[in-house]
Parts: structure tokens; C-alpha cells; sequence
């Protein structure tokens, strides 16, 4: 394990220097980001100087959804999208054949080995965001404080396990590009609590598609409107979802061989 | 005898690709309905391989060379068949396995394109668990015979293709494997390169005593490297020996080149020695029979006398007898 530790610590060190290397692209990500992140903070704003209360979030819990989103997103970009994305180039390339050739989980090597440090500038804006909401927000319990920060980590796990599940369909099919692209749409609908959608899409965002937990329910912990049970159920529904989409990946693994004979 | 370092029995690897014709309609219909084909692509073939051997694995493309490795490295599962590297069964992919052995590709590289190798070396030393003397021993090691000294240090894709192949021989030879599967390894490099890769094999095999089974295009590559050769074609062995009995099993013929003083005018008729293969500006080359090679020879001297400045005798080039192995489609010959 501590191995595997001191390898994501090699595989981002190498990241970082790679894109200090390029200083103007690195302080134009992180100024886009904020951008960003400031437009749909002030949408927020204009959006709440009409109305006190969306379907029962206050200004206080939207923004703490707001920066739970970017969290969750800036997490989806640092950490994996750039992993993902070479893994199924790698597939058709057939480049994958060095991960499988080392004695050392091919899962690992594979789905957590780029980074795209300056999109961590989004997830410390949007810790920033979930900060300022906090602050709207009167009394906080001790019970929403230790379950916010699982809640947000089961985020992270179930966004990873479903992108490793997406992933697995490359080794049959080669080309998923498109399936990736939806994904990343989905994920953009994150920004708004699910509960506010349609029932039909609200069941696709949090099902099929978990981002409207990932993103919704640590901010639900926060409002106090998620009971402990709930918090079991994600914690229980996360590992579940990593060992069914470690699986999955496994399966998927063993039908692929390679891009050339 | 000593235990095979590979053993492999009655390989075999089936493929189903699919197929189409050309053109937009068949493209349509495949898109509907793909139709599949078995393809043999290794067809059954048995070799040993001892402790520290250099073997030459050849074949024209798509013999099943390539597919054989990656069963080899376990990366492929085989249709039918046995094979045991080191003791281990290499598609079973265990960690102990892994970290004994290395399959290098020539047209494709692990090294991750923007940073200097040196950073990949540090992940490579994590993933195999080298401990650190080991791993500076290595690295030094790697360095003195591939010159890689600076190299190391810039990103990958600000090297040149033979560069990069110095970088990757270090990069999968790091973990000191005990044997090694070569892919075509000098694929695309210049003639310099090529000599010196090849220095480089022969010199790691002579100090860790790596068994080595090597593919290439380059005749050189083999005739310089190997004493033993494989030959496949079209998924099955069709010979196992030295290279240097090959010339004799294969080809059954020698080449005489004949230089004469005044030319080879068109009036000396030489038919009567061999087949006359070329003849220009005073240098003749024939086609004689193995068994009546010196007797000929000999007649040659003896008819041609004071116009003759220099003959020699020899097998065809390497690669005239793979070819000819090849067109010709001989029955299984094995040593």
C-alpha cells in the first residue's frame, strides 16, 4: 500500500514539473478556472436576489453546493479525466501492454497515473466557496462536520468508479470517446441540487450517473437534510460501486490483446 | 541436461478479426453485421530455450513472431498449448514473473512522452521494489553502455528516434531482467544505431548471462547476435538450429564470384561451372550445387589460369535463403 502511495507521489511529482515547464498555459488555467468559478458564483448571486429559497436550498446551502461541485469536478480534472483519457488512447494504441507487463496492479498504473495539477486551483476555489456558504450557514453540528467531509470523499470514489466502469466498455469496443463525452456533460449538470430537476433526469443523475450524489449529498450532510442512515447507505453504496467497477475492469481486461499482432 | 529458461509445447494462438471488403456498401453492411474469421496466427510450435542463449526468432510479417512474445510476456492467452518461462506460466501474469522479465517493442515505447526518462527510471524502480543500491547500480550500469549520460535528463520527445530506443532498452532492462523478449528492437534506427544496439545486447548478455529471444528484420541483428535460430512462417516452425547450418539446410547451393582480369567477356561461356547469376564489369557470380561447390571451383581456377585476379566461395546471403525459405513453403525441417 505505501508503495502505491510513494508511486502517486512519483506519478504527480512528474505531472508538476511537466506543467511548471509550461508557465503561461499553468497560470492561464488556473485564471480560467477562476473565472469560472466567479461567473456561476455571481449567477448564483442574481439568481437568489429574486428568491430566498430554491425548492428549500437557501444562498447559504447553494453555495455550499456550488463549491461541492467544483470540488467534485476540480477533482474529476485533476485527478482523473487526464488518466482516463490516455487509457483509452492507450487502448487503441495498444500502449497498455507496459502496464500489464509490470508487476503491479494494471488498474492502478493505469486509471491514476496523469494529472492536470493547475485544475487543483478549482478544487481549493471551490473549498473557498463551500467555506463562504458554510459561513451563511448558523449552526453547523458536529455530526454534519464528520459526515460532510465522507460524503464528499464517497464523491470522489463513486466519480472514479463509475469512470472506471465507463472505461471498461474501450476494451471491447475500442472507441468510447463518445460515452466519455457524456459523461463529462452529465457531470456538468452537477452544479444545481438534483432535486430540482424533472424526476426522469433526477433518477439519471443519481443512479446511472452518480454525480448528483457526489455533488448533492455532502452539501445535504451540511443543511442538515441527511439522516445517518443515508450516510451508511453512501458509504456502503461507495465500496460497493469501487469493487463492482474494479471487477468490471478485470473482465474487461482480459479481452483485451493489444492493437497489433 | 539444464533446466529450459522457455519451454514452450504446441503453442497455438487463434484470432477472430473481422473482415470486409472495400468500398462503402460492404462498409455499411460490416457496420450491421460483422463477418468473423479464425486466423491462425500461431499454429502449434514447440522450442526450448537454455540459460543464457541468444535466440534469433524469424519470420516474414504476420508469421506469429510477435504473438508468440506476448504469450511469451503474458499478455496473451493461447488458444491451445503449454508454456513455461522460468518455471513460471507467463499468462497467468503473477508478480514474480513479471519482475523477471521484459518485453521491449521497437515500434512502441513505455516512456511517458513530456518528461525526462530519468523520472520514468524513479517509477520503474517503485513498481519492480529496487532497492536504491541496486537501482544506482543499474542505472550506472545501463548509462556507461548506451552513453546515455544526458539523455536522461530531457523529455523524451526531445530525443531522436535513436535516442529514444537507447532510453527504452535502459528503461526495460532497469530491473535486471533474467530474460528478455526483443521486438524488433533496432527497427527504424540508422545503420550506427543499429551496430550499436547490437553491441549493446551481446555485451548485457555476455555480463548477466540474460537469455535473450530476439525479432528482426535486420539479418544483421541476427547474424551478429545469435548462434541459434528460429524460424517461423505462417504460425508454424519451419526451423530450429544454428544459423550456421541454416545456409546448408536451406539453400543447397553455394555462390562462386569470379573476378577476371580482362573483364568477363561475353565469349567465355561459363554455363558449363553453374548458373550464372550476374555478370558485370569483369565479376561473375554463380549458382553451383553445395556437393559440387569445390569441384568446380577448382575447374574454375584451373580453365581460367592467369585471368582470373580473385574467387571466393560462399553461402547466399541470409536473407536470399529466408526468402527462399519463405516462397518456396518447405515442409517442417527442423535440427
Amino acid at each position: 500500500m505505501t508503495r502505491y502511495l510513494r508511486l502517486l507521489r512519483l506519478f504527480f511529482r512528474a505531472e508538476l514539473q511537466y506543467e511548471l515547464e509550461y508557465r503561461l498555459n499553468f497560470v492561464l488555467e488556473i485564471v480560467e478556472t477562476a473565472v469560472v468559478t466567479a461567473t456561476s458564483v455571481g449567477a448564483v448571486l442574481i439568481l437568489f436576489s429574486y428568491t430566498t429559497v430554491l425548492n428549500g436550498w437557501d444562498l447559504g446551502a447553494m453555495l455550499v453546493l456550488l463549491g461541492c461541485f467544483y470540488l467534485v469536478q476540480g477533482f474529476g480534472e485533476f485527478a482523473l479525466q487526464p488518466s482516463f483519457e490516455k487509457f483509452l488512447e492507450n487502448v487503441r494504441l495498444g500502449t497498455l501492454d507496459f502496464a500489464l507487463l509490470k508487476p503491479a496492479s494494471p488498474q492502478f498504473q493505469v486509471t491514476l497515473r496523469y494529472f492536470r495539477v493547475a485544475q487543483l486551483a478549482q478544487m481549493a476555489l471551490g473549498a473557498v466557496v463551500v467555506a463562504v456558504g458554510l459561513s451563511r450557514i448558523p449552526a453547523i453540528g458536529l455530526a454534519e462536520a464528520i459526515g460532510f467531509p465522507i460524503a464528499l470523499i464517497c464523491g470522489f470514489v463513486l466519480i472514479y468508479a463509475l469512470l472506471v466502469a465507463l472505461s471498461t466498455f474501450a476494451f471491447w469496443f475500442v472507441r468510447v470517446d463518445n460515452l466519455m463525452a457524456l459523461y463529462w456533460s452529465f457531470m456538468d449538470a452537477g452544479r444545481f441540487p438534483v432535486d430540482v430537476y424533472p424526476g426522469w433526469l433526477r433518477v439519471t443523475l443519481s443512479s446511472a450517473v452518480p454525480i448528483g450524489v457526489a455533488v448533492t449529498v455532502p452539501a445535504q450532510v451540511i443543511a442538515g437534510r441527511l439522516d445517518p442512515l443515508g450516510l451508511g447507505f453512501l458509504i456502503l453504496g461507495t465500496i460497493a460501486a469501487f469493487i463492482l467497477a474494479s471487477r468490471f475492469w478485470r473482465i474487461g481486461l482480459r479481452s483485451y490483446t493489444g492493437a497489433s499482432a | 541436461m539444464t533446466e529450459a529458461v522457455v519451454d514452450v509445447r504446441e503453442l497455438r494462438k487463434t484470432f477472430r478479426v473481422t473482415e470486409r471488403e472495400e468500398g462503402l456498401a460492404a462498409t455499411l453492411r460490416s457496420f450491421v453485421k460483422r463477418r468473423r474469421k479464425d486466423v491462425n496466427a500461431v499454429a502449434g510450435i514447440t522450442f526450448r530455450i537454455d540459460p543464457g542463449e541468444i535466440v534469433g526468432f524469424l519470420g516474414p510479417n504476420g508469421a506469429g513472431k510477435t504473438t508468440t512474445l506476448k504469450m511469451l510476456s503474458g499478455l496473451l492467452y493461447p488458444s491451445a498449448g503449454d508454456a513455461k518461462v522460468l518455471g513460471y506460466v507467463p499468462w497467468r501474469r503473477e508478480n514474480a514473473y513479471l519482475g523477471l522479465m521484459t518485453l521491449l517493442m521497437g515500434n512502441r515505447t513505455q516512456l511517458v512522452w513530456d518528461i525526462p526518462a530519468a523520472d520514468s527510471f524513479r517509477v520503474l524502480q517503485e513498481i519492480y521494489r529496487i532497492p536504491e543500491d541496486r537501482f544506482r547500480a543499474a542505472v550506472n550500469e545501463l548509462t556507461e553502455l548506451l552513453e546515455l549520460q544526458e539523455l536522461v535528463h530531457k523529455p523524451v520527445r526531445n530525443l531522436s528516434l535513436g535516442e529514444r530506443m537507447k532510453v527504452e532498452f535502459a528503461a526495460g532492462l532497469i530491473h535486471s531482467p533474467s530474460v528478455a523478449f526483443l521486438d524488433e528492437p533496432t527497427i527504424g534506427l540508422d545503420i550506427s544505431m543499429q551496430v550499436r544496439i547490437r553491441r549493446f545486447v551481446a555485451e548485457y548478455n555476455r555480463r548477466t548471462g540474460a537469455t535473450i529471444l530476439l525479432t528482426s528484420h535486420y539479418m544483421d541483428d541476427v547474424v551478429a547476435l545469435c548462434k541459434r535460430v528460429i524460424v517461423i512462417h505462417r504460425g508454424r516452425l519451419l526451423y530450429d538450429g544454428p544459423l550456421a547450418d541454416l545456409a546448408e539446410r536451406m539453400a543447397p547451393y553455394k555462390i562462386i564470384t569470379a573476378t577476371l582480369h580482362d573483364g568477363a567477356a561475353p565469349s567465355t561461356d561459363l554455363d558449363s561451372y553453374g548458373t550464372v547469376v550476374s555478370r558485370d564489369e569483369g565479376r561473375v557470380m554463380l549458382r553451383v550445387d553445395r556437393q559440387v561447390a569445390p569441384e568446380r571451383t577448382a575447374r574454375l581456377v584451373n580453365d581460367l589460369g592467369d585471368r582470373l585476379a580473385d574467387i571466393s566461395v560462399e553461402d547466399p546471403p541470409i536473407e536470399e535463403i529466408i526468402d527462399r525459405v519463405f516462397t518456396s513453403e518447405q515442409a517442417t525441417v527442423s535440427a
